[in-house]
């Protein structure tokens, strides 16, 4: 489903003029299976926050190539890049990164106010998921009135409302505690095992990592595959 | 995103920053009314001398003059095109006495055709207009003008009785001989004219029609024993149907021979200067937007920093940058078109209380009761005055969120979502 081949990025850093070249990522290749659940582990500065963003679109490599079921979106301008996203991926963040000025249902909605969804459909389909992830009674609480469950919660579902068939998760437990950090994988487990999604789930936690069929481990830039895993 | 979700996108962040919204459209409203007003004043005077010039009826006036002047002349004037009336108006050169119930006076017999005269408003205060050749209408001032002879020049009286339905005689005279001629002509009052416009016009003719012709010929040639040339002279006024038709019939009559006047040149002139005028006017009121618009700027760049993470968080879940650009833009359209509906209300408002005291504070200061018979309409706003004024306030405070607009769609996804709540 995913292909990366040969996939390079580095940061420049220092005052212009003299700037230096470091290395993020080293001529990465992988594949992701469809309705695979995969975990990229790492230290802080491995380069796997980079890798997400490179594989999200939201930034553009130095060389290599991505096929997402055979089309390479790395040659994409940022308005397909956005297209794109809107159509094949959902984002589960560690801030949640939900809008504060909008309630659990208008934050789920979002993704499909986007793509001119009707009104009509928009909320039959934001209901459908609300008691999935079992928001039903806080539909109309606005962000800082959630727990940090309930919160991340609501972000599964609006990364979850538009059926894509990809969803990053960045740290998704990093802001949790133990009992809802299960609760949460367990969701993603079951969301897999229902709806065939395909996670990719960017993660510095071993517990987290090992909820994936197959963990890869990034380290100085490189990519190991770290084996398949057994579910929790 | 559906055009009633991106509204309702618009709204909702308004409604976050309400005050501070609240003074931009404050701000483009001033600035919008400012312009408006303004120009409406310039739109104001020139309506008010044009009003006066067409007042004077004189605007699509002709006046032809030509040494062949005669009956038959006025009939060919009568059938060309755009032509409403052909006023003939002949007098004689002579003086004339007048006597009504022992008062006497000198007014001037003025033959026309009523008809003619009745298609460019020569209308009547009482009575009605002459039927046969002794049958006249007479000026508004024409009882004034008869005094009793023997007074004190000093101290005239003047006639103030009933003139309808009166009877005078009237006789002519040559200006260089005492006497009058022997014949009297009597004339019944059938009629009374209505009042010039202008204060300061007194009108004590006499009209009659054009039948009296050959009985005043009789007399004339019965007491000239060698007639220097035509009893009577005329001028002749036409009047264009149209204000437009002027200048394609005065060109006409001048590249026929004929020497023309008509002030519908002189308004052409008041119409480019206030043309130059108003726009004058409307450049210094788009001053006050562009510095209104100083505002808007500042509101929007404010409002897409305080929404980086936002706007990041829109960009990561699939939002074009288009369609965030856009966002922005209506935002700042909104504030436009809102300040720019705001200001013409008020300004409407404005205009008819200026038109309204205005006035009334100008006669207190002149300490007079009207403005010498003057209606001044100070400002006006016309639809296109609101069109051009919108025009210019929705271009600028789109113009003005802008460049906000477009730093929104350079947001750094990345950057936006490491931004702190």
């Amino acid at each position: 489903m995913i292909e990366v081949r040969e996939l390079y990025h580095s940061f420049k850093i220092g005052k212009k003029g003299k700037e230096k070249e470091v290395p993020v990522l080293k001529g990465l290749n992988f594949s992701i299976q469809k309705g695979e659940i995969v975990s990229i582990v790492g230290r802080s500065g491995s380069g796997k926050s980079t890798l997400l963003h490179i594989l999200a679109g939201f930034l553009t490599p130095d060389r290599g190539t991505i096929r997402v079921d055979g089309t390479m979106t790395t040659s994409y301008s940022e308005a397909e890049r956005a297209a794109f996203r809107l159509s094949t991926y959902g984002f589960i963040f560690q801030n949640f990164q939900l809008m504060p000025g909008l309630t659990a249902f208008e934050n789920v909605e979002l993704p499909l106010k986007l793509s001119g969804v009707d009104r009509a459909i928009r909320k039959q389909k934001v209901k459908e998921l609300l008691t999935i992830v079992g928001l039903t009674d806080v539909q109309h609480h606005y962000p800082n009135e959630l727990s940090g469950g309930q919160q991340q919660r609501v972000s599964i579902a609006r990364a979850l409302i538009t059926d894509p068939p990809i969803i990053f998760a960045d740290e998704p437990t990093g802001s949790l505690d133990s009992e809802t950090e299960q609760d949460i994988l367990l969701l993603i487990q079951s969301l897999n095992r229902t709806r065939g999604i395909t996670f990719i789930i960017i993660t510095h936690d071993d517990t987290v990592a090992e909820t994936a069929d197959r963990i890869y481990r990034m380290h100085d830039g490189e990519l190991k595959e770290g084996g398949v895993t057994h579910a929790v | 995103m559906q055009f009633k979700d991106q509204l309702d996108f618009v709204r909702q962040h308004i409604k976050k920053n309400k005050l501070r919204v609240f003074m931009t459209i404050l701000a483009a409203t001033m600035g919008t009314a400012f312009l408006i007003v303004l120009a409406s004043v310039g739109f104001g005077i020139h309506d008010t001398m044009r009003k006066e010039i067409l007042d004077n009826r004189a605007v699509n006036e002709i006046e032809v003059y030509s040494d062949q002047m005669n009956e038959s002349t006025v009939e060919k004037l009568k059938k060309r095109d755009h032509i409403k009336a052909v006023v003939y108006r002949q007098s004689m050169d002579l003086q004339s006495t007048i006597s009504l119930d022992g008062f006497e006076g000198s007014q001037q017999l003025i033959i026309t055709d009523f008809k003619e005269e009745g298609k460019v408003g020569f209308a009547l205060k009482e009575g009605r207009l002459p039927k046969t050749s002794n049958e006249v209408v007479v000026g508004s001032h024409f009882a004034q003008n008869l005094i009793e002879p023997g007074e004190d020049p000093e101290l005239p009286v003047t006639y103030d009785g009933e003139l309808m339905g009166k009877q005078f005689t009237y006789q002519m005279g040559l200006y260089d001989e005492k006497e009058s001629f022997p014949e009297e002509t009597a004339f019944t009052i059938v009629g009374i004219a209505k009042e010039p416009a202008k204060d300061w016009i007194q009108d004590a003719n006499i009209y009659a029609d054009e039948s009296i012709i050959p009985t005043l010929n009789q007399i004339y040639q019965a007491n000239v024993e060698e007639p220097d040339g035509e009893l009577f002279y005329g001028n002749v006024k036409m009047y264009a149907d149209k204000l437009e038709n002027v200048k394609t019939v005065s060109n006409a009559l001048k590249e026929e021979g004929y020497s023309v006047y008509s002030i519908a040149d002189q308004l052409e002139q008041i119409d480019v200067f206030f043309l130059a005028f108003k726009a004058g006017l409307v450049f210094v009121g788009t001053i006050a937007i562009l510095i209104a618009s100083i505002g808007i700027f500042n509101t929007m760049t404010m409002a897409v920093t305080e929404r980086t993470r936002e706007i990041g968080v829109m960009k990561a879940i699939g939002a074009s940058p288009k369609l965030i650009q856009r966002l922005f833009l209506m935002e700042s359209a909104w504030i436009g078109i809102l300040g720019t509906v705001i200001a013409v209300i008020l300004s409407y408002g404005i205009s008819y209380i200026a038109n309204m005291v205005l006035p009334m504070i100008v006669s207190a200061a002149l300490s007079e009761e009207d403005l010498g018979g003057l209606d001044v309409t100070f400002s006006i706003i016309p639809w296109q005055l609101v069109l051009i004024a919108s025009a210019i306030s929705i271009t600028v405070a789109m113009v003005s969120g802008w460049r906000p607009a477009r730093k929104a769609t350079k947001i750094d996804v990345i950057q936006a979502l490491r931004q702190e709540l």
